[in-house]
């Protein structure tokens, strides 16, 4: 069989030192962080920069096109014969790669100044270096095997960051969470991989893609429902999308760079990878854009409902990742990775922005107990201003008009009408919630100093504010240098935040202009572009419904919360709309109920059979049993024994005697 | 030459560390016990390739002190070397010289039992090797009882083990058969010849039904004894299948293959599921040990080169990972006198060095990719899949989520978590027990990033026959 | 040599197992070891009259051979039954087998 590379076969010693720079961070900042201190930060953020600086010089290799080849191709070594591990850089992994490393960069910027005194703040860095050395390797990839190596890495430094205020059980149980469905969602991975290598003898993209004409149809749905089972798990699609809200236990940076920038998208990215297989399956672009459509707009609902400023953006990921999905599904490839290019920023944004405000009011997340924080941090409001303008989709004023549109169009134009007007209602309940969340923050009076209880908050630790080990966490956050309950952030987490408003406003004009944009220009030789047939309804008419849409979610949410009426009973509404929130919009649709219910208790339920019945019971029951048995063959035996040596001497004589008379009589004689 | 040092050596030094009054300021004896085991790791290195012989037997069919590595215990000799090296050094059990010695003496035992090329004195070693292992549980195990379990079950198995190697010995005319492909036995006896291997195989390493005795030996032996045993010793039947009935009576494990698979993935589950129940730490790895036991049992029952080079990869993982939990683990106990889950709690803000091990060896054990057990799971799956069982791949990816559930459980409920204030508080890793445990932790990342030289070994080289019907299923 | 054989083998036959069978009855029978120990003898020197007998008939020296091996067998046996029995006396203070039952089981 002849070996499919992707990529022009070359030595690129730039694309392994960009690839390998972090993890020397990573191994720097763990082995020798007593002694860096604070330096580990510095050196292992300037590491991530000069990853960037490596992944700008690849543009060149990256998007070269040689006789078919696409991109850059470094081979590495061999597990065995079709196990053989390289890098791959073509437009799809170098775009990922620019954002890792860049808005990468960025975050650990801001972390320098947000894990300012605490305890562990080596071991933060070396973590989140960790973290995008596993999404390099993931993004980096040329073949399946390497994919789920750094899969399985994110994921680990996922639960690493999450957990990483490891003393408290919350974060703790989220961690555990967030990594056991990751795995349930690697498991996927690894049986597309078994079915890939029964087909082609191979692990490597090339080998799989040349061949994906020719597997029949319900393999090939089957390879597909596997990947996306992976992908689902990692980029918190329904129904394994749980441990996205709870992952919130971690520090603020780590929601920007791993859950909501990069790793969260890894899905998008695996499907985008395999648009040559989903291209040719009708089945699996309808399952994976109808699943994409459905998160998008049960993330938005649920983003209504919530009273955790992270929570909320943790539901808004997941519903803008929703959109994502929906739009590599349906085969708008452009789209999908469009709307991942501008959410990494604005959602990054909206994070180290909420990110301020919990680092200014130590620790509360609850937007309830904020409000009226416009004067006292305009910087933030800004901030905040900007991501919600771009995730709302306001035409022009922001990134996340233009790609959330290309997906929209894209559905209409890939023949899904429904997934269309989904995308539309989506963009609308998008609009609200992100301008509740603005308005209830920064509009108003500061209710900071009311009572919880006034506010109807009734469960602080069901609300999301920290409960548990709330004071330890605090003590460790603090260290022993601050002395002072506030303090302003310093201005190294002002800097990221502000380079990051530009693309957050102006990156999406990138993919203004159809077919003729930078955009599509990019990746005109990556994807799959099929023949359409022109869609019903333009773009420029898209735009103007969505637009609609969007405008009367922030008519809506200006109505509720905005108007003079409504800020100056604003703790009276609060409180009623805490008090007549239904339940299955608080409990999140009853998804970690079920799924607890469905495989949490029922694995428990059969270790406890096993471990504390069958097994001592039913195993060691019939051990026991046969251990009898043998006792009493004993004594059966031992009533021979009577000790009288003339017993034994007539028993011997008998003996003899029945074999004389065997041979004698019966056996007819000796014969020798 | 080598082969009778690596088995003579440690077995006489450690007989005559038994000797002589007990005296608890031996620091010597941890020092020479080390020094040994390196000796033996680097004469191990250099056996590959190396035979040695002699015939001590003509009639009633050839039998010969053969003794020499094969293209898979090579490893398997290494991997003993290396654990039993870490054992010696994370030993601080009472009476020390003697607890070094019987380690000695497991590690010459085993030597014998992985070199040998001959089926009598495979029989012979199988036997041998029981002997540390439940002095030491009559010696600084908690019951007796215990020890008698262990020995009875396993003495059980090299019984049937003996009966075997002589009617096969009988019926082919010589027992030095190990390592040689050329031997394809025949005849109406011949599934009970299996039977009588299968059946110590199965207890040996261990398998559902027959592993009873297993839980209970893991969590009463002394942690640097275990980590050999569940590493190493566990392997032996796994060795023998491969070495020994897949390479002399293929037709005839293909035959009982289908038994053999679902005893494996009942294996795997059944371990799996109980693991997640456990309260005491060495009971959670016992009984996943069961479980990632059961997926090489699968791994061989398959007949796919791909799952048999997986399943070599899986072996020497697995006794990696096993050794270095189990040696956390004693840690563990000796630092807080308790390894109840129940109990512990916290320890990783004191003990950040013995947290990274424990957890790097957890990882591996739930199948991080980057890691070693990784590429023994997805090699092995792949080449089970392509063997055309397609359900047993699949029921064997579910103990993958659940020991990632367990294994996370049993790191985060030692190391995590609010400090409990009634647990002593005590040093972190010193140095000594840092090195016991870094030839493991490197191992594991080496072979997980690149195992190229493990998969050098070739299956279909080692039996033809075997492993070219399997493939061409 | 034939005339020597004016006694057929049969005759030594018969007789032999008239005297091992005594022997046996005896070692059946009595209870004191002494007595027990005589009929052994008896039934040893049953076995040598045979092998005597046989070896005279077919003119081989084997029989003879075992004849002297089976006497210094029974010399040993006697020797170390008489001390198991000089034991037994001291211990016990009479020598009845039937009470000297420790390996009941």
């Amino acid at each position: 069989m002849t070996h499919h590379v992707m990529g022009v076969d070359g030595s690129y010693p730039l694309l392994l030192v960009l690839w390998l720079l972090p993890l020397a961070g990573a191994i720097l900042a763990w082995a020798f962080g007593p002694q860096l201190k604070t330096a580990a930060g510095w050196i292992c953020s300037a590491l991530v920069g000069i990853s960037f600086i490596c992944a700008v010089a690849m543009w060149g290799p990256g998007t070269q096109s040689v006789s078919g080849a696409l991109g850059a191709h470094q081979a590495l070594f061999s597990w065995l014969p079709g196990f053989d591990f390289g890098l791959l850089m073509d437009p799809l992994s170098l775009l990922w790669t620019l954002i890792i490393t860049g808005v990468g960069f960025l975050i650990h910027l801001y972390s320098i100044g947000y894990m300012d005194g605490d305890r562990a703040f080596a071991r933060f860095f070396a973590y989140m270096n960790f973290f995008v050395f596993a999404m390099l390797t993931l993004v980096l990839s040329d073949n399946f095997v390497g994919l789920l190596v750094g899969w399985g890495l994110v994921g680990l430094a996922s639960y690493f960051l999450i957990g990483f205020w490891f003393f408290k059980p919350s974060a703790v149980a989220a961690a555990r969470k967030a990594f056991v469905i990751n795995v349930a969602g690697d498991v996927g991975i690894m049986f597309a991989i078994f079915m890939i290598v029964a087909s082609v003898h191979s692990t490597a993209f090339g080998d799989a893609f040349a061949f994906a004409g020719s597997y029949n149809s319900g393999w090939l749905l089957a390879i597909c429902v596997c990947l996306f089972i992976g992908a689902a798990a990692k980029s918190a699609q329904i129904p394994l999308h749980t441990w996205l809200p709870d992952a919130m236990e971690g520090p603020t940076p780590v929601s920007a760079l791993i859950h909501a920038a990069t790793m969260v998208t890894a899905g998008v990215y695996l499907v985008a990878r395999c648009a040559p297989l989903w291209s040719q399956n009708h089945d699996a672009q309808m399952l994976v854009g109808t699943i994409g459509a459905l998160t998008a707009i049960a993330g938005a609902i649920l983003g209504c409902a919530q009273w955790d400023i992270k929570r909320i953006l943790a539901y808004s990921t997941m519903s803008q990742i929703g959109y994502m999905i929906m739009g590599v599904g349906v085969g708008a490839y452009e789209g999908g990775v469009a709307h991942f290019f501008t959410h990494a920023f604005f959602k990054a944004q909206l994070f180290l922005g909420s990110g301020l405000i919990i680092h200014a009011l130590n620790n509360e997340q609850d937007v309830r107990r904020m409000g009226g924080l416009m004067k006292k941090m305009p910087f933030a409001f800004i901030a905040m201003l900007t991501g919600v303008i771009a995730i709302s989709g306001i035409p022009f004023l922001g990134a996340g008009f233009f790609s959330k549109d290309l997906v929209i169009q894209g559905a209409l134009e890939h023949g899904h009408p429904y997934l269309y007007a989904v995308g539309i209602i989506t963009a609308g309940i998008t609009a609200y919630y992100m301008c509740r969340l603005l308005f209830v923050t920064f509009f108003g009076s500061y209710r900071g100093d009311v009572d919880p209880s006034e506010l109807g908050i009734r469960h602080p630790e069901l609300a999301g504010t920290p409960a548990h080990g709330a004071d330890q966490a605090e003590a460790e956050h603090e260290g022993s240098g601050h002395g002072q309950a506030h303090h302003a952030p310093a201005w190294i987490m002002n800097v990221p935040v502000a380079i990051l408003i530009v693309p957050t406003v102006l990156i999406g004009w990138l993919m203004f202009g159809g077919d003729n944009s930078p955009w599509a220009h990019f990746f005109a030789q990556q994807f799959p572009h099929p023949q359409l047939s022109p869609a019903p309804i333009g773009e420029g008419v898209t735009g103007l419904i969505t637009f609609g849409a969007v405008l009367v979610g922030i008519a809506v949410a200006w109505w509720r919360y905005a108007t003079a009426s409504a800020q100056s009973r604003a703790v009276e509404r609060l409180r009623g709309e805490s008090i007549r929130m239904p339940g299955i919009l608080t409990h999140a649709y009853y998804f970690d109920l079920a799924l607890d219910l469905l495989f949490v208790r029922t694995s428990q339920l059969f270790g406890t059979i096993f471990g504390r019945f069958f097994d001592p019971q039913i195993i060691d029951g019939a051990v026991r049993e046969s251990a009898f048995s043998a006792q009493w063959l004993g004594t059966l035996v031992r009533s021979f024994q009577t000790g009288l040596l003339r017993a034994y001497a007539l028993l011997l004589v008998v003996g003899v005697a029945a074999f004389m008379i065997y041979y004698a009589v019966i056996a007819g004689g000796v014969h020798p | 030459m080598i082969e009778l040092l690596l088995i003579l050596v440690p077995v006489v030094i450690g007989a005559a560390m038994q000797f002589g009054r007990d005296d608890e300021n031996e620091k010597w004896s941890r020092w020479t016990g080390a020094l040994v085991a390196a000796v033996m790791f680097f004469l191990a290195l250099a056996s590959r390739g190396t035979e040695w012989s002699f015939r001590w037997l003509s009639r009633p069919f050839t039998s010969a002190f053969h003794f020499g590595p094969t293209a898979i215990s090579y490893w398997i000799v290494l991997l003993l070397a290396v654990c039993t090296f870490s054992a010696i050094l994370a030993v601080n059990q009472p009476r020390r010289r003697r607890f070094i010695g019987q380690l000695l003496m497991l590690e010459g035992t085993m030597m014998g039992l992985f070199l040998a090329r001959d089926l009598l004195a495979f029989a012979l070693f199988w036997d041998a090797m029981l002997l540390p292992v439940f002095f030491t549980l009559l010696g600084w195990g908690g019951h007796s009882g215990t020890a008698w379990r262990y020995f009875l079950y396993n003495f059980a198995g090299g019984l049937t083990l003996l009966l075997a190697t002589a009617a096969f010995g009988m019926l082919y005319g010589s027992t030095d058969v190990i390592g040689r492909t050329d031997v394809h036995l025949v005849g109406a006896w011949v599934p009970w010849i299996f039977i009588g291997f299968s059946f110590a195989f199965l207890v040996k390493t261990p398998v559902w039904p027959l592993h009873t005795w297993m839980p209970i030996t893991y969590s009463d032996t002394p942690s640097p004894m275990v980590a050999v045993v569940s590493a190493v010793q566990s392997k032996a039947g796994l060795y023998g299948f491969i070495a020994i009935a897949m390479a002399t009576m293929p037709d005839y494990v293909k035959t009982y293959a289908p038994w053999l698979i679902v005893l494996g993935i009942v294996s795997l589950l059944y371990g799996a599921f109980i693991a997640l129940t456990q309260n005491d730490a060495k009971r959670i790895v016992a009984y996943s040990s069961l479980s990632h036991l059961g997926l090489i049992v699968v791994a061989i029952a398959s007949f796919n080169p791909i799952a048999l080079q997986g399943a070599v990869l899986y072996i020497i993982a697995h006794g990696l990972f096993s050794a270095a939990i189990f040696l956390t683990l004693g840690y563990v106990e000796s630092r807080e006198e308790t390894r109840s889950l129940v109990r512990l709690g916290g320890l990783g803000a004191s003990n950040p060095r013995l947290a990274g091990a424990l957890c790097i060896a957890a990882l591996a054990a739930l199948g991080l990719p980057g890691l070693a057990g990784f590429v023994g799971e997805i090699v092995i799956l792949t080449g089970v899949f392509q063997a055309g069982l397609v359900w047993p791949a699949i029921l064997a990816l579910i103990p993958i989520v659940l020991a990632s559930a367990y294994m996370l459980r049993l790191f985060q409920g030692i190391m995590n978590g609010p400090e409990v204030p009634d647990l002593p508080v005590r040093a972190d890793l010193n140095w000594i027990e840092g090195l016991a445990l870094a030839p493991l932790v490197i191992a594991l990342v080496v072979l997980g990033v690149n195992p190229h030289a493990l998969t050098t070994f070739n299956p279909s080289a080692y039996n033809a026959t075997t492993v070219s019907q399997g493939a061409s299923k | 040599m034939s005339q020597m054989m004016a006694v057929p083998v049969s005759y030594y036959v018969g007789l032999s197992a008239v005297i091992f069978f005594i022997g046996v009855a005896g070692v059946l029978v009595r209870r004191n070891p002494l007595i027990m120990l005589m009929s052994i003898e008896l039934m040893f020197n049953a076995a040598n009259l045979l092998f005597m007998a046989f070896a005279r008939a077919w003119l081989h020296n084997a029989g003879h051979i075992f004849a002297f091996l089976v006497i210094t067998v029974a010399a040993a046996e006697a020797a170390i039954g008489l001390a198991i029995v000089v034991t037994v006396f001291r211990s016990a203070k009479h020598v009845d087998v039937d009470d000297v039952a420790l390996m009941k089981g």
